[in-house]
Formats: C-alpha cells, sequence, structure tokens
C-alpha cells in the first residue's frame, strides 16, 4: 500500500469506541481520522482521499447510510465499511446496496475489522489481470477452475476451489470465518458451528498434505492466512 | 354511574343524531301532508264561493239589484245553503239583503276576508267565516262567505295528531336508544373491569360470556383467546429468560473464576496470553449465543417478507450438503442429497439455508457415527417438502414438541455443543414461511419434515 492508502476515516460518535479504533489503528500502521458525526465526516471525506471509511450506521446527526450516499453521490468512490448495533439482516442488506462495501456488527473482535480493513484497502489497488495466480509452489487457473501444487493438480470440488480462490487472492491477509462465509457461500450470518473450520480443514488436507511446506495457516479466534514461507 | 357512562357513551350519541334525524323527517311530513290537507278543502271551500258570488252577479245582471234581494232571500231560507252566509249593502251601509247583521268590519269592498260574526242561520256561536266582497255596478256591495269553522276544527285535528305521533315517535326512540346504550355499555364495562383487574392482578382473569352467541360473546370469547395467548407466551418467556440466565451463567461464572484467579496470582505472560485467550473464547459463546437469540425473534417478528424470491430448494439444500460434506466425512457419515431435481417455492434464501443448516447439523451431531444423514427434496400436491433424515437414537415420541422450544436440549446430548437454540430457529424459518414441521420416528433415528404449504406463494399464513 501507498503513503496516502494508509490513511482511514473513522466515523463513530462514542468516544470510547473512537478512542480504541484510533488506539488500535494506529499501532497497527494506519493514519487515522476521527469523525464523531455525519456532518464532520462529509467534510473530511470531501476534504481529503482515504483507503477506507468506517461508519456507524447510528450517528447523532445523519444516518450514516445517508452520509454514505451523499459522498457517493458527490463522486468519491472510497471503499465503506459499516459498523452497526443493528444486526438484523434486513440492516445489513440495506447497508450494502447504499453502497456500503461490508459490514461489521457490533460487538466485533479487532482482529476481524483489521482482516476486513486489508481486503478493503487492497480493493482500491489496481486489479490483477493474469488469469493464474500463483502463491509459492500453488497454482490456481482462474479460467480451468483448477488447482495444483509443484505441477500435480489438487482435485478439488467448485466450493473448494473458490474458497481457495478467495484465500490466494488474500494472500498473506488474515480472512475471517465471516468474511468466507460472505464470499464463499453468499450467507450473510453466523451459522455458530465450526462448519468453516471443518470445511477448511478439508482443503487444507487436499492443499498441504504431503507438501515441502504448508500454505493454509489457522490464526486463532480469527480465521485463516494463506502465505508461502520466507 | 351506569346511567352517567349510558349518557357519556359514544352509541348514546349515534342514537341520539338518529332519533334527532329521523324526528326531522318525521315533523317535515306531518308538515307537508298539514299543509296540503288545509289548502286543498281551503281552496274547494273558495272555489265555491267564487262560483256562487259569480252566479249572484249574474242574477244581478239579468234582474237588476230587487232579483238579486229576492234570490239572496231565497238562498237563505235553502237548507242546503245552510252555511253559506249573504250580504248585500246599499250605499251608507245599509243592509239590502242578507243573514249578517252587518257589513263585517275589516272587510273590503273587494277581496277575501276572514271574520267572526254571530249568524242567526248559523248553528255555530260566532263562527269563523270567509268570504269575498265585491263591488257591483251600481255601487252597492256584495259578500259571499262560507262558515269555515268545521274546517278550523279539522286542521286543529291534524295537527293535534300529527304533534302526538311525533312526540310519541322520538320518546319511544329515546328510551330504545337508552335501554340499547345501556346494554353495550353494561357489555363494555365488563370487558374494562376485565382489562383493569389484568393490569392490576394478572393475566388469569378471563371476561365473563354471557351464552347468547351474539357479537358480543364472540368478541369476549376472542379477547379470552387473544389472553390464553399471551398467557402462553409470558409463559415461554420466562422459561426462555429463565434457561437464558442458567446458560449465560455458565460461561461467566466460569469466566470470572478465571480472572479472579489470575487477579490474585503473580503476572505471568505465557499464563495470562492462555487466560485471555480463553476468556474471549467464552466472551465469543455468550455474544454467539445473544446473536441467535435476537435473530430467532427477529425471524419470528418479522412481518414482512421483503427478501423473499422464487428459490429452488434443491439449489439451497445441495449448498448446505456441500458445506456439511466434510463435517460428515469427518464422522464418516454419509451425507447424500436425494429426491427431485428442481423444487421451487418463494421464499429467503438465506434463512432457509440456516434452517437446513441446522437441521443438517443436528442429524449429523446427534446421528450415529458412521450413520447415514439424507436430505430429501421433492414436490407433492400441496408444495415443496424438505425431509432430513438420520439413522441415530432419535428422539422420543414425548419430547417432539418441547425440542423446538429455546434452549431446549434432550438429556443424551446436554454434552454434545451447542446452545439449544437450532430447532428454535429453524421452527421461527418454517412459521415465517408458512410450513408445518413434523417429527417423526426414522426407526432408527429421527426424520424431520418441513412441508411448504403452496399458499406460502402468496398470502401471509397465520402463525400457529
Amino acid at each position: 500500500m501507498t503513503g496516502a492508502h494508509r490513511r482511514i476515516l473513522v466515523v463513530e460518535d462514542d468516544p470510547e469506541t473512537a478512542g480504541q479504533l484510533v488506539e488500535q489503528l494506529t499501532t497497527s500502521g494506519y493514519d487515522v481520522d476521527l469523525a464523531a458525526n455525519g456532518r464532520e465526516a462529509l467534510d473530511r471525506g470531501a476534504a481529503r482521499d482515504y483507503a477506507v471509511i468506517t461508519i456507524d450506521r447510528m450517528l447523532p446527526d445523519i444516518d450514516g447510510i445517508a452520509v454514505m450516499r451523499q459522498m457517493r453521490d458527490d463522486g468519491i468512490a472510497v471503499p465503506f465499511l459499516i459498523i452497526s448495533a443493528l444486526g438484523e439482516i434486513d440492516d445489513r442488506v440495506r447497508g450494502l446496496r447504499a453502497g456500503g462495501d461490508d459490514y461489521l456488527v457490533k460487538p466485533f473482535s479487532f482482529v476481524e475489522l483489521l482482516a476486513r480493513l486489508e481486503a478493503l484497502g487492497r480493493r482500491s489497488e489496481t486489479v490483477a489481470k493474469e488469469t493464474i495466480l500463483r502463491v509459492g509452489d500453488l497454482a490456481i487457473d482462474l479460467i480451468a477452475r483448477s488447482a495444483s501444487r509443484g505441477g500435480r493438480r489438487i482435485p478439488l470440488l467448485p466450493k473448494e476451489f473458490q474458497l481457495l480462490e478467495y484465500l490466494v487472492r488474500n494472500e498473506g491477509r488474515v480472512v475471517s470465518r465471516a468474511m468466507l462465509l460472505q464470499h464463499v457461500w453468499d450467507l450473510h450470518f453466523d451459522p455458530s458451528t465450526n462448519i468453516i473450520d471443518v470445511y477448511v480443514g478439508r482443503v487444507r488436507r487436499k492443499v498441504d498434505d504431503q507438501q515441502a511446506y504448508p500454505l493454509i495457516h489457522t490464526i486463532r479466534g480469527i480465521g485463516y492466512c494463506l502465505r508461502a514461507p520466507g | 354511574m351506569l346511567l352517567a357512562k349510558t349518557f357519556r357513551s359514544t352509541t348514546f350519541r349515534l342514537a341520539l343524531i338518529a332519533i334527532g334525524t329521523f324526528g326531522l323527517i318525521v315533523s317535515a311530513i306531518f308538515a307537508y301532508v298539514y299543509w296540503s290537507t288545509v289548502s286543498y278543502v281551503r281552496s274547494r271551500s273558495d272555489r265555491a264561493i267564487v262560483t256562487e258570488q259569480a252566479s249572484l252577479r249574474e242574477v244581478f245582471a239579468r234582474s237588476g239589484r230587487d232579483g238579486l234581494i229576492a234570490l239572496i232571500d231565497q238562498r237563505i231560507a235553502d237548507k242546503s245553503f245552510a252555511d253559506h252566509v249573504y250580504m248585500l249593502s246599499g250605499p251608507g251601509a245599509v243592509v239590502l239583503a242578507g243573514n249578517l247583521k252587518q257589513w263585517p268590519d275589516g272587510a273590503t269592498a273587494a277581496g277575501w276576508t276572514e271574520f267572526r260574526a254571530a249568524v242567526p242561520t248559523l248553528a255555530a256561536q260566532d263562527p269563523l267565516l270567509r268570504g269575498l266582497a265585491a263591488t257591483l255596478p251600481d255601487g252597492s256591495r256584495l259578500l259571499v262567505g262560507h262558515d269555515i269553522s268545521d274546517l278550523d276544527g279539522f286542521t286543529a285535528r291534524i295537527r293535534a295528531a300529527g304533534i302526538a305521533v311525533v312526540v310519541l315517535i322520538l320518546a319511544l326512540a329515546a328510551v330504545a336508544s337508552i335501554g340499547v346504550t345501556r346494554r353495550t355499555v353494561a357489555r363494555i364495562e365488563s370487558i374494562n373491569a376485565t382489562s383493569r383487574a389484568i393490569m392490576l392482578a394478572g393475566l388469569d382473569q378471563r371476561i365473563p360470556l354471557r351464552g347468547s352467541h351474539d357479537e358480543w360473546d364472540r368478541v369476549a370469547e376472542n379477547l379470552n383467546l387473544m389472553l390464553d395467548r399471551i398467557e402462553s407466551l409470558m409463559g415461554d418467556v420466562k422459561q426462555v429468560s429463565d434457561n437464558i440466565a442458567h446458560d449465560l451463567r455458565t460461561p461467566l461464572t466460569r469466566m470470572r473464576g478465571r480472572l479472579e484467579k489470575a487477579y490474585h496470582a503473580p503476572r505471568d505472560g505465557e499464563g495470562d496470553a492462555a487466560l485471555i485467550g480463553d476468556t474471549i473464547a467464552d466472551l465469543d459463546i455468550v455474544l454467539a449465543m445473544f446473536a441467535s437469540l435476537t435473530r430467532i425473534s427477529e425471524i419470528e417478528t418479522r412481518a414482512r417478507r421483503g427478501a423473499f424470491r422464487t428459490v429452488n430448494l434443491v439449489e439451497i439444500a445441495g449448498e448446505v450438503v456441500e458445506l456439511y460434506d466434510a463435517a460428515a466425512e469427518r464422522d464418516s457419515t454419509r451425507l447424500d442429497l436425494a429426491g427431485d431435481a428442481e423444487v421451487l417455492m418463494t421464499g429467503d434464501r438465506d434463512l432457509l439455508f440456516d434452517a437446513i443448516a441446522n437441521l443438517v447439523d443436528n442429524a449429523i451431531k446427534h446421528g450415529r457415527a458412521g450413520g447415514r444423514v439424507t436430505v430429501t427434496c421433492c414436490n407433492s400436491a400441496d408444495g415443496a417438502v424438505i425431509a432430513v433424515a438420520d439413522d441415530g437414537p432419535g428422539i422420543p415420541a414425548d419430547q417432539h414438541d418441547r425440542v423446538f422450544k429455546r434452549f431446549y436440549r434432550l438429556e443424551q446430548s446436554r454434552y454434545t455443543p451447542g446452545n439449544g437454540l437450532g430447532l428454535s430457529l429453524v421452527a421461527a424459518v418454517a412459521s415465517l414461511h408458512g410450513a408445518k414441521i413434523e417429527l417423526r420416528d426414522n426407526a432408527p433415528g429421527l426424520l424431520v419434515r418441513l412441508c411448504f404449504a403452496r399458499s406460502a406463494n402468496g398470502a401471509p399464513e397465520r402463525r400457529a
């Protein structure tokens, strides 16, 4: 990421939550600006180029959704991460429809937030045009929908391929379970079982068993990360 | 108290308005009858006078004054002209002929006049007379009149009858409306009394029925049914809160104990990290439980079906089977999808996925390790059907109803992971889709069937 793209605008009215966010994001290497209400968010959003804007749905003056719409109308293309205490399904869908790029329901873990910010920030960078993606000795062919390691083909079911593709596209970044459910299964809720772990476990066996080094790593308490050693 | 309520009640006010309107219309009808009768009778009498006067004037023209005097005398003597009065007065008010003593006061030389005068030939004392005066060519004045006392009495009687009828109708209507209003107020008052008793004491009161099977009894019956439903829901809520308290206390107690122990112990980097990690994991369990609960109540109270689309049940079930394939493989359970290739229905894809996932999850978890789980989708005559069957220990028939309650867990599964909310969610999703849930003995194992009524494709179903 370039310097300008490490800058994040946090729109949050609760001072304690805002303080925690600013502190933790700063520690993680981001430059953080804070807006405590919708009007301030609009001013700052117009004045500067941000990598990502995180926005609370319930703001004291203007509704978070309205702020987002306004910025989109003003031609600001920055990705939005909606943070909401309203967890209802309809509400999430409304948030995404209004121009949000991703959402997070309170309470959330900070690692989850970080994972989503990384994924969103990357989106605004150049999109890879290659049809074959490589990580270490793993190659996945986006046209043939097939994967191989060291030239040896890995038999994958369609969903397993989709999951691996998502991990590869987010190479080196932490991907949470909820992100996998959302992007691979298009599920906007948590099935509250360890089903994802079991599923990833099987993909991992297919990809990593009897290989020189493992690619899929478990990140405790959050999810997974695909990366080559070194 | 009841009387005061009667007068304040809406029914009574409406009755008053109705009585007022009705009274006005009846009065107007009577006024019209009165006016048309009187004018008819009077115009007949007037025509007779005009005719008589014309014939007298003709006689005058033919036979002169003397001829006229003779005719007037003849008329006065004639019994059939008994109710007529005549007067012919010469210049200087000299009475030339007639049965009036003098030219009546106020009677002009020409035109209609009404007056009272004593007439010897008439039976009535001081009768009311109506006459038409005219001046003859020789300057004498002629008055032909009629006794209209009878007409006057007739109109007075019509008027009295009209007023009597109107008064009687109004009185009857007033009595009837007070009676009806009192009855209404009394029934409403009994409902109000029960409501107050419920607010004060609790939900065990019911509105008394009169056994008349009228609309009031039906209102009371429905309100009582509603109270029954509220009472049972309150019971559920209480049970749920007891269960939440119990299920939350366990992880919270664990966390508290852990933190307390760590607080009193010296700091130890590695141990602290593990402790914090465990505590976060426990907190996540609590948060997940809350999320499930709010999700269930959100589905249960969702009135709109905004996210409803035409979906292929087989496709959703296929995705679930694929997702759980790995979990089944781990338990060496065979997970299969069977049935029709396309089962279309109207529904919310996410919710259906969640419900089917819960059923499959349960079947794998509570079924037999190394057993078999089959998901079957098919089109039946009544609509889409999905069945999830396992060959595990099953659920005893007497507990079939209870497993849908929040936090309910069978004794045998107390120690398998889960929060006892899965089937509550399935029940909520089924209810939103107007589907019936059946639990059956799969001999061995459990068969859960969701039958989506075809009407679920349109109008909202009544919640069970």
